[in-house]
């Protein structure tokens, strides 16, 4: 109990540096480019354009408004693929500090996670224009959109302290990663309904693909406009925190030997 | 027990060196398959107690790979102890590499900030504190461009006024501070001693002894991970100073050796580590030659040689002061050694009265209380007209005539009959050819445009001039051509050139001068560097007091001691220290017959003060020996 007291309170201390840095990569991002914000909008705009296209006349019958079920899953994917490609390099990034002063190694890792949190409420704004543009319904249950991204943001939490502390040890856990963030990408319902996978795979992407349950999650509240039913709801809680109790069980146990390969 | 701020007991530290470097997966999974994942154990530090109380300085010293670092992260947090542990109590701040923590893309407001919270600080706390840092930094008008467009030197400022302006209990400084420029290290320094005084604790880490001597009272020696030594800085750094040396002479002595087992031989001997042999070998060395220099005294540097006697840099041959109009002998000098800024103002003292010299309008002032140069001119043009002297047939009628009664009674006529030990009536006119009086306020004694003094003494020149050269001091060359003529082609000689031809046709004359050192238990004893004493009744001609040589280092560390070195002029006999040629008529036709014979001496060039019997200031020296290398490499 002391122990998480004495975390608590060291975390606590360096929280003005976690929003310090939070604020530096989002500054970074839309500083010095020439849209600046409107970037973390017209990107996935662009992307669901063309995917509109291609998709909706392929799923017409399944999906009423594609760009906006398409989004609400591409948003879950994005931000968990942003968050966690860049914790994973939060440790090995930092290197040359992390070598001259004692800073709680974690934190560079809560704030990738944070900022890439903080950039994907931003581009919610895409998904209001688009709602906007093709005149969906707003539903209520959509201003209920921050219990997901809560879930979300623990397993990213968790799943970056894991690549993190696995990268300072294998660096070519990135290109690995890279190879599973695009199986992930397709293993998702994002593009199509999930029905189209038939039942075997159904039954192992709802089972094992913790994207499913966030991604089902929030297009209930804001595509279907319904809450969530209890399977996914409280499924995505547990997969969060058993992700966080992995990964930070997995840097607690290496963090003191990082210093030795950075 | 409980005092110390810093206490490591039995600290080990482990490091798995890998063989080879293993950091990818696809290397881990075909070494762990083929059993070939070896670890070697390397224990960085091996049983390393340190206590430090609160507001000591300690110095860490030791070669590259002893611990030195490795003990700073421990203590920092970086690194966890294998075994033994450490414990600190208060705030740790570590002055942190060049950049390290700083974000190019981010501007120095921000990175000021970011910096601070990488330090543990809030928010609330940097803001409260931040126009201080930018104060001391200096940095106002660059606080909003990226830090990417700065200098080293300005992000070494930043990097050090953010580290430094939140009072940290504990600082730590690893070889940090030898960037920025000379100004800014100065303040930097004055910073710390602050610190210090306000019982902060210091542990810095330096390869520089002197630094480590200046900053530090306590000093630790690693050696391979072992504590070699651990007290007083000044012994440490002393016995760690003499065991590097000792290790370099060693290697330099091996590879003697192994040059001479292989036959080797050596391409140049030169004779004298003065000035005028180091520069020449140096150059000779940077285009290739291979050269070994001797000199008969047990160290290098000649006359300008300079002994540091607890911090005080003492002239032992005399007060030497480096003044020169040369730009490029200038900027040759500053290569190899940093300048103070010096500048020589002698004070005369004649009975109870003083005066500045050169002579100039305040020492006029002081002699007749007249404050214009129309007035003083006139008055000397007046002592002048009234002697009536046309043809002066003596020093003292010479010096009469220009400079009138007054100030040749006062100032020249004393000194100059010391120095010479004869009358002045008996001394030939042409030893003083003029005596220049300066019309203005203006008490710098010499018109060069350079003048300084090296940081640290000469001797640091010397031996930075002769850092790639062979040297065997203590060696006679007239012993040593006995056994080794055939160790070297040609030899440069900047030695006495009479001795050279064993006196065959008489012996030179000099004038020398004798020291007589002392130390004293006073901080201040005459608080100008160089009193001349002008009496005829006091025998010596002038007392030096050298710590005024350097007065920025007693600025920066106040010594509550002194030394002294007073100055008697001395008939020169064959055997003592020969200082300045005699370029009177007989001298000077002994040395061009001297000279004639040098000039049949095969493969033998010499130069230098004793080589071409010429008295030369430090900056012509240099200019000759790099003038006659150009001539020896066959560039002119």
């Amino acid at each position: 109990m002391n122990l998480f007291k004495y975390r608590i309170k060291t975390l606590l201390k360096y929280k003005d540096l976690i929003k310090e840095l939070v604020s530096r990569d989002l500054k970074l991002k839309y500083r010095r480019s020439f849209l600046g914000y409107v970037w973390s909008v017209l990107n996935p705009l662009l992307i669901m354009i063309v995917l509109t296209l291609v998709f909706s006349q392929m799923f017409r019958r399944d999906i009423v408004n594609f760009p906006v079920y398409y989004l609400t899953g591409r948003t879950m994917y994005d931000f968990l693929k942003g968050s966690t490609t860049s914790a994973m390099k939060s440790v090995t990034g930092n290197a040359a500090l992390l070598r001259k002063v004692y800073v709680p190694k974690y934190i560079f890792t809560l704030a990738k996670v944070t900022s890439a949190m903080v950039d994907m409420v931003f581009s919610l704004g895409a998904m209001v224009i688009v709602m906007v543009a093709t005149r969906a319904p707003f539903h209520w249950t959509a201003l209920l959109f921050p219990i997901v991204v809560i879930q979300v943001y623990i397993f990213c939490c968790g799943l970056g302290f894991f690549l993190a502390q696995l990268n300072v040890f294998f660096r070519d856990i990135q290109h690995i990663y890279a190879a599973v963030l695009t199986a992930w990408l397709y293993l998702t319902p994002i593009m199509y309904p999930i029905e189209r996978l038939g039942e075997t795979l159904t039954f192992i992407v709802k089972g094992l693909n913790p994207l499913y349950y966030y991604v089902a999650q929030f297009r209930d509240l804001i595509y279907y406009g319904q809450f969530p039913g209890p399977r996914v709801f409280w499924g995505g809680w547990l997969i969060a925190f058993v992700m966080l109790a992995i990964g930070v069980w997995s840097f607690q146990r290496s963090k003191d030997k990082f210093i030795l390969y950075i | 027990m409980e005092n110390y701020v810093v206490d490591v007991k039995d600290l080990t530290i482990r490091f798995n060196l890998s063989s080879e470097k293993v950091d990818n997966l696809k290397e881990y999974a075909i070494k762990l398959v083929k059993k070939e994942l070896m670890f070697q154990e390397f224990l960085a530090l091996k049983g390393v107690s340190l206590q430090v109380k609160k507001g000591e300085a300690w110095g860490l010293v030791g070669t590259n790979g002893s611990g030195k670092s490795t003990l700073l992260k421990t203590i920092s947090g970086i690194l966890k102890p294998y075994k033994g542990t450490v414990t600190t109590k208060g705030k740790i701040a570590p002055l942190i590499e060049l950049g390290a923590g700083f974000d190019g893309d981010l501007t120095a407001r921000e990175n000021i900030f970011l910096n601070g919270m990488v330090l543990g600080h809030s928010r609330k706390f940097m803001e409260e504190h931040f126009d201080e840092i930018v104060e001391f930094a200096n940095l106002k008008r660059f606080l909003d461009s990226p830090i990417k467009n700065f200098s080293s030197g300005m992000k070494a400022r930043l990097g050090f006024s953010v580290a430094t302006m939140v009072d940290p209990d504990i600082l730590i400084v690893d070889e940090v501070l030898e960037v920025g420029d000379f100004q800014f290290r100065r303040k930097c320094n004055e910073r710390m001693r602050q610190m210090l005084s306000g019982g902060t604790t210091l542990l810095f880490v330096s390869h520089n002894t002197d630094t480590v001597k200046r900053l530090c009272d306590h000093a630790l020696w690693l050696d391979n991970g072992v504590v070699r030594m651990a007290g007083p800085a000044e012994e440490v750094c002393d016995a760690y100073k003499e065991e590097q040396e000792a290790a370099i002479r060693a290697r330099k002595e091996k590879r003697r050796a192994k040059l001479r087992k292989q036959g080797k031989k050596y391409d140049y001997l030169i004779v004298g580590a003065g000035l005028y042999g180091s520069v020449f070998a140096r150059e000779l060395t940077r285009s290739g030659k291979r050269c070994l220099v001797i000199d008969k005294r047990d160290h290098i540097g000649g006359n300008i040689y300079t002994e540091d006697v607890d911090g005080i840099q003492v002239h032992k041959y005399g007060a030497h002061i480096f003044h020169t109009s040369n730009t490029e002998v200038w900027k040759y000098v500053n290569k190899l050694t940093e300048f103070n800024n010096y500048i020589n103002s002698p004070v005369a003292v004649y009975k109870d009265e003083l005066y500045n010299l050169p002579f100039n309008m305040n020492t006029f002032y002081k002699m007749w209380g007249l404050k214009k140069p129309q007035e003083v001119k006139e008055e000397i043009a007046r002592q002048i007209a009234d002697l009536n002297i046309t043809d002066p047939q003596n020093l003292e009628e010479q010096a009469l005539s220009l400079v009138g009664r007054d100030v040749y009674e006062k100032l020249v006529k004393g000194y100059t009959e010391k120095q010479w030990g004869r009358d002045c009536r008996d001394l030939p006119s042409f030893i003083i050819r003029r005596l220049p009086l300066r019309f203005t306020y203006d008490n710098n004694y010499f018109n060069d445009r350079y003048q300084g003094i090296p940081v640290g003494g000469y001797t640091n020149l010397a031996q930075k001039l002769l850092d790639n050269v062979d040297v065997m001091t203590g060696t006679d060359f007239f012993e040593y051509r006995k056994e080794n003529s055939h160790m070297y082609d040609k030899v440069i000689y900047t030695g006495m050139i009479d001795e050279y031809f064993d006196y065959c046709l008489g012996h030179l004359e000099y004038r020398t001068v004798r020291f007589e050192t002392e130390r004293l238990e006073e901080e201040n004893y005459q608080g100008n560097a160089v009193m001349n004493y002008t009496e005829r009744q006091i025998p010596y001609t002038r007392i030096i007091e050298h710590k005024h040589f350097a007065p920025e280092e007693e600025r920066e560390t106040p010594k509550p001691f002194t030394v002294i070195s007073r100055e008697y002029p001395q008939e020169w006999k064959p055997g003592m220290e020969p200082y300045y040629p005699v370029n009177d008529e007989k001298n000077s036709r002994l040395y061009e017959q001297y000279l004639e014979l040098a000039k049949k001496e095969k493969n033998v060039r010499f130069g230098g003060r004793l080589g071409s019997y010429r008295y030369y200031d430090m900056d012509k020296v240099i200019e000759a020996a790099l003038k006659d290398a150009e001539e020896e490499l066959g560039r002119r």
